[in-house]
């Protein structure tokens, strides 16, 4: 599974908020191990079609979905899927960090437990997985005296890595960001994009940004949406120096946003 | 006010008439038998049993809540009639479910019904979860509300399912404040009785013995109320201040 060139395809995907269509027949491929990005005029439909690869939208009721979405191979309409399953392989992670309010400590280990059987996890095993986790979002060395803080104290930046590293003891294939550096500074903007490009890889990486200067910097590969439809999804570079579409040029080049 | 809404509220009020008019029917039972002085020492036993009664009106409350808030969707006809009804209930000063609970108290024991003591408490305890329950639920929904939507998403994304996410995140953080709205249902439900045994107690005894016993035990009451607002008070200070560290 993991080899498969591509880790999301969708395949005439259309959605609708009630009446209102919010995706046009999007067909889009996602490359595995990359980090693409969706950019976009707001409400063009980025952050649902991210919403849509771990069907967290349909939480908000009044949400119809036609078409094909498939996570590694696995199309996630089916009726044999694990929605519990499909979001420990598909993280996520939201434009304004939202850490529960516990220790940070126990939001590490918070997707775990909800994960596996009561009790099944020693004191030691889970020093590990913190330590692990943490030291992967380069948070080990601040915060390996403040495990037992709560979360929500720390700061923003510190929080959004948090968020990120309480995905990963769940080996997910592909993590998805909704403009993760936007409640950030400078710095903690490049300390995001720093960590995603050392994690990218290891992990699919999907973000949605509002900043281009952002998608160029980070991405491989860039999609433009506008208006609920897909308009164009080729190399960053590519897409950013020579747009074919006409919309896309007007975008990239910030004639209208 | 859009049309569905009309439609809800004008269900919720109809249904309300409903109960007043039966009600209403017992008073006037009361009334062809004529004035007495009303039987005081069983009016004071069903009305400290009434408390009890509240509190499991309150935890009623507070399951209802719980599936109105978590279960129901948002345009499901029978959340919106609940919390049509829910709105009209908390809306209704206390002294008068209070009154029509003694009205109907008086209208059994004096329409010969003392026979039918079971019937009569039912009429009571029906009584007091009128009281009771409909402000309890709507605490209990705000504090559930209040529980902010990032946090549930979070766990969310973590992969946990809808009972996860409320037993883990979402009670323990609406506690204090389901809590407090509960203690707040009580307070209302001591000060009417409270009220209830003031006003028969000076509406109806002359005897000054009689009276001094009963006034001891109407400002315990208050004071009982009283000390239950205040603790709902300081919770629902405790609640927000978390909310907002959060």
């Amino acid at each position: 599974m993991v080899d498969k060139k591509y880790s999301i395809e969708t395949e005439n995907l259309n959605l609708w908020y009630g009446d209102f269509q919010a995706l046009i027949d999007v067909n889009v491929q996602i490359l595995a191990g990359e980090i693409t990005a969706l950019i976009g005029p707001s409400g063009c439909g980025k952050s649902t079609l991210l919403r849509c690869f771990n069907r967290v939208n349909e939480r908000y009721g009044n949400v119809t979905t036609k078409g094909e979405i498939q996570v590694l191979g696995k199309n996630i309409y089916d009726a044999d899927v694990s929605l519990p399953e499909l979001r420990k392989t598909v993280g996520m992670v939201f434009q304004r960090p939202n850490p529960l309010p516990i220790s940070v400590y126990e939001n590490i280990l918070f997707g775990l437990r909800i994960h596996s059987p009561l009790r099944s996890l020693t004191r030691a095993e889970s020093d590990e997985i913190v330590e692990e986790a943490l030291t992967s979002v380069f948070l080990w060395d601040d915060l390996k005296d403040k495990l037992k803080v709560r979360a929500t104290a720390l700061q923003l930046e510190q929080q959004q890595k948090l968020c990120i590293a309480r995905l990963l003891p769940l080996k997910p294939q592909i993590i998805l960001m909704d403009e993760p550096c936007s409640a950030l500074d400078a710095k903690g903007t490049l300390a995001i994009e720093e960590l995603m490009s050392v994690l990218a890889g290891t992990y699919t990486f999907l973000i949605v940004t509002h900043n281009m200067a952002q998608a160029r910097r980070i991405s491989s590969e860039c999609i433009f949406m506008f208006l609920g439809e897909l308009i164009e999804h080729r190399e960053t570079q590519a897409l950013f120096e020579t747009p074919h579409n006409s919309k896309t040029a007007d975008y990239v080049q910030m004639r209208y946003a | 006010m859009d049309k569905s809404k009309l439609v809800f509220h004008s269900i919720a009020l109809i249904t309300l008439g409903a109960v007043f008019l039966f009600f209403w029917s017992l008073i006037e039972k009361r009334d062809s038998v004529g004035p007495a002085a009303a039987p005081f020492p069983k009016l004071f036993g069903y009305l400290y049993l009434l408390i009890p009664v509240s509190l499991l009106a309150i935890l009623l409350g507070v399951v209802c809540a719980f599936y109105v808030e978590e279960r129901l969707t948002e345009t499901s006809w029978l959340r919106r009639f609940i919390e049509s009804e829910v709105a009209i209930f908390t809306g209704i000063p206390s002294l008068l479910y209070g009154l029509l609970a003694v009205e109907v108290f008086i209208a059994c024991a004096l329409g010969g019904l003392e026979n039918s003591v079971g019937m009569l408490f039912y009429a009571e305890v029906l009584t007091f979860i009128f009281l009771v329950m409909p402000l309890s639920i709507r605490t209990t929904q705000a504090a559930l509300r209040s529980v902010a939507t990032p946090i549930r998403e979070s766990a969310y994304v973590l992969g946990a399912n809808q009972w996860q996410v409320l037993f883990n995140r979402v009670v323990p953080l609406a506690f204090p404040a389901i809590f407090a709205g509960g203690c707040r249902a009580m307070s209302r439900a001591l000060a009417t009785v409270a009220l209830l045994i003031g006003i028969h107690t000076w509406g109806y005894t002359p005897n000054a013995t009689l009276s001094a016993g009963i006034h001891s035990r109407f400002v315990l009451l208050l004071v009982a109320a009283l000390l239950f607002s205040v603790l709902s008070s300081f919770l629902m200070e405790k609640s927000a201040l978390l909310q907002y560290r959060k």
